[in-house]
């Protein structure tokens, strides 16, 4: 009985923000309450899976919808519920216009069924709404430059989600099933699994942001208006990273893929993000790198991607009320101190300065069991992530050396909200280790000034196409090549488990 | 004789990948959203082949005695998922269409390269 007075809760919990949507529309003035209600309720679930609630829903059969709150949704959860909770503080008292009210409950709903999405049609038709939605919180002041940002938005998009539909229908030809645990019942070496494998990533990985497959990323973060940048960079590309990590837990074979791509993509957009001079694009550029790193280690990419989102929601959410994005005036136009707090606190958290969230998060990805590289001699690897830390509080330390005004601390609600989650961990008092070299290396290094090398555009339409192909070849092929005995390995890491 | 089933399943997979070709390839903007559609035909139809291999009859109740036929139903889910993939599609395309009348009173044409130069231009404060 009591498990079908939960399943008839989380149905509704999963059913509130639309029904927000509709009533935001329909009455106006109640729909930042209710927003605040849909966003509160998703914390608290998200709360409630962190500490160990699980639940499992199938609905209509055995070739329903199975959708599944667990420990990996939680961080996820979580963070969508904080962020879409510090965007509506951001913009309290305003007076609401255009379709803001409607659509961010939408997107909240359609990403909490993202993360809790085990099929791969759920998630397609989950991931399809927060696509639109997420275009259409892009477009709400319909200049020329967010029109071309959003039309590139939606043609990459809507290509990976067809490669994506391709290999589900290619998943079902063989298995005649849409579950996600289908894909660890194929034979050893099957080339259709490769394809299915390769067409499901290109899609996911796109979606996310990552690598080459992500670089539509940085412009389209840059130029949204703020708050919607705070959405995106902060829990967008999460509806991709939670179902990448699903799928990594059902093929453990696949892991070396997914860790050298994600370095990619973290040393990708650390190097473009040292040099950018422009305030939101470096902070999309971090985006693009951070994401890189909840891959490396999917045991706890979803802690990883909570941490990252918090700060970089808050980072986004100040972005939109400094005086001037360009960095070369950064170091002499002072700073409001309600904007450089949580501006600051932000960028630490993501530098891995101790006592915040950031370097528990950074600890534990390093630590907790991690499989290395697989090729990479552990020599290098023992610099190369020590380097990427130091490289992300490079990118950091150029935000912090600012001039400071005295002035009133609350200058951005939403932001100062998220800044003070990133505090948790003193309270916890588990994160009071001392500082470790890494991060103290990234202090030494915050003057450094760096040359401006000339870096190749990698972000004309095109590029953002043929990065998506090279990588879903690319994919194909390391897959085909690898004759990949994903079954097989599988059970093998099973059994050793 | 090769297999006719395998056969179909080439050529629409042919088709997916002309269509993403086409998105690469083509300068103008009207034609890579076409391209876009195409891709799209090819995964519909592909789910729509899935669909018949088990058997070409319409997965309807009728009347009984056309249940004792010799041909065996079509596939009835992934025809109601592809229904789903469908609406998703075609609002898509339609929002893509929207905005592509917009960005046309700025290029007629609808040539990507005038539309690069946007985003170099100096950044706007938001």
């Amino acid at each position: 009985m009591a498990s079908t007075l939960l399943a008839n809760l989380l149905i509704t919990w999963l059913l509130l923000p639309f029904a927000v949507a509709f009533l935001a529309a329909l009455l106006p003035r109640v729909a930042p309450g209710l927003a605040l209600l849909a966003a509160l309720t998703t914390v608290l679930v998200g709360s409630w899976a962190l500490l160990g609630g699980a639940f499992e829903l199938d609905l209509i059969g055995a070739l329903g919808l199975q959708l599944q709150i667990d420990g990996l949704a939680a961080p996820f959860l979580l963070l969508n519920g904080l962020v879409a909770l510090a965007v509506l503080l951001d913009r309290w008292g305003q007076t609401a216009t255009g379709p803001f009210p409607v659509l961010l409950p939408v997107l909240l709903g359609g990403l909490n069924s993202a993360f809790l999405a085990v099929d791969l049609v759920s998630l397609y038709v989950a991931l399809e709404v927060v696509g639109i939605t997420a275009l259409l919180l892009i477009l709400q002041k319909r200049d020329a430059r967010q029109l071309w940002v959003a039309l590139r938005y939606l043609l990459v998009g809507n290509a990976v989600m067809t490669l994506y539909l391709v290999g589900v229908a290619v998943l079902y030809l063989h298995s005649g099933s849409f579950r996600l645990t289908a894909l660890a019942d194929f034979p050893p070496a099957d080339h259709a699994l490769a394809v299915i494998v390769a067409l499901l990533l290109v899609g996911l990985l796109t979606k996310s942001g990552l690598f080459l497959s992500g670089l539509w990323l940085p412009r389209t973060h840059a130029e949204a208006p703020a708050d919607i940048s705070a959405l995106l960079s902060g829990v967008v590309v999460a509806g991709g990273l939670c179902p990448l990590l699903r799928l990594a837990g059902q093929l453990p074979g696949l892991q070396p893929v997914l860790t050298w791509i994600g370095l990619a993509s973290a040393l990708l957009g650390l190097l473009y993000a040292l040099l950018e001079s422009d305030l939101k694009r470096l902070l999309a550029w971090s985006t693009l790198s951070q994401v890189g790193l909840v891959l490396v280690n999917p045991a706890v990419g979803g802690i990883y991607a909570l941490s990252h989102g918090l700060a970089k929601g808050a980072l986004f959410l100040v972005a939109g009320r400094v005086p001037s994005r360009s960095l070369t005036r950064w170091p002499r136009q002072p700073l409001p101190a309600g904007l450089a707090l949580p501006l600051g606190l932000a960028g630490l958290s993501i530098a891995g300065a101790p006592l915040l969230l950031g370097y528990g998060a950074k600890q534990l990805l390093f630590s907790a069991p991690f499989g290395g590289f697989a090729g990479l001699p552990v020599a290098t690897a023992a610099w190369l992530l020590p380097l990427l830390s130091v490289g992300t509080a490079a990118v950091y330390a150029r935000l912090l050396w600012v001039p400071l005004q005295p002035g009133p601390l609350l200058l951005a609600p939403g932001a100062l909200l998220l800044v003070l989650l990133l505090l948790a961990p003193l309270v916890g008092s588990t994160a009071l280790a001392l500082p470790a070299s890494a991060s103290a290396l990234g202090k030494a290094l915050a003057g450094v000034r760096l040359p401006s090398l000339p870096l190749p555009n990698l972000e004309r339409l095109v590029d953002l196409l043929g990065g998506m192909a090279l990588v879903g070849a690319g994919l194909l092929l390391v897959l085909l090549g690898l004759e990949l005995p994903l079954g097989v390995e599988a059970e093998v890491v099973a059994r050793r488990g | 004789m090769p297999d006719p089933f395998r056969l179909l399943e080439v050529l629409v997979l042919l088709t997916v990948v002309v269509g993403l070709l086409g998105m690469i390839w083509r300068r103008n903007l009207f034609l890579r959203a076409l391209a876009m559609d195409v891709m799209g035909t090819g995964a519909v139809a592909l789910f729509v082949l899935v669909a018949a291999r088990p058997g070409l009859r319409t997965p309807i109740l009728g009347r009984p005695e056309l249940a004792e036929g010799a041909a065996g139903w079509a596939d009835p889910i992934p025809q109601a998922v592809i229904l789903t993939a469908i609406v998703i599609g075609l609002s898509i395309q339609a929002l893509l269409l929207v905005v592509l009348t917009r960005l046309s009173r700025l290029d007629p044409l609808l040539d990507t390269a005038s539309f690069e130069s946007l985003l170099a231009a100096p950044q706007s404060h938001s």
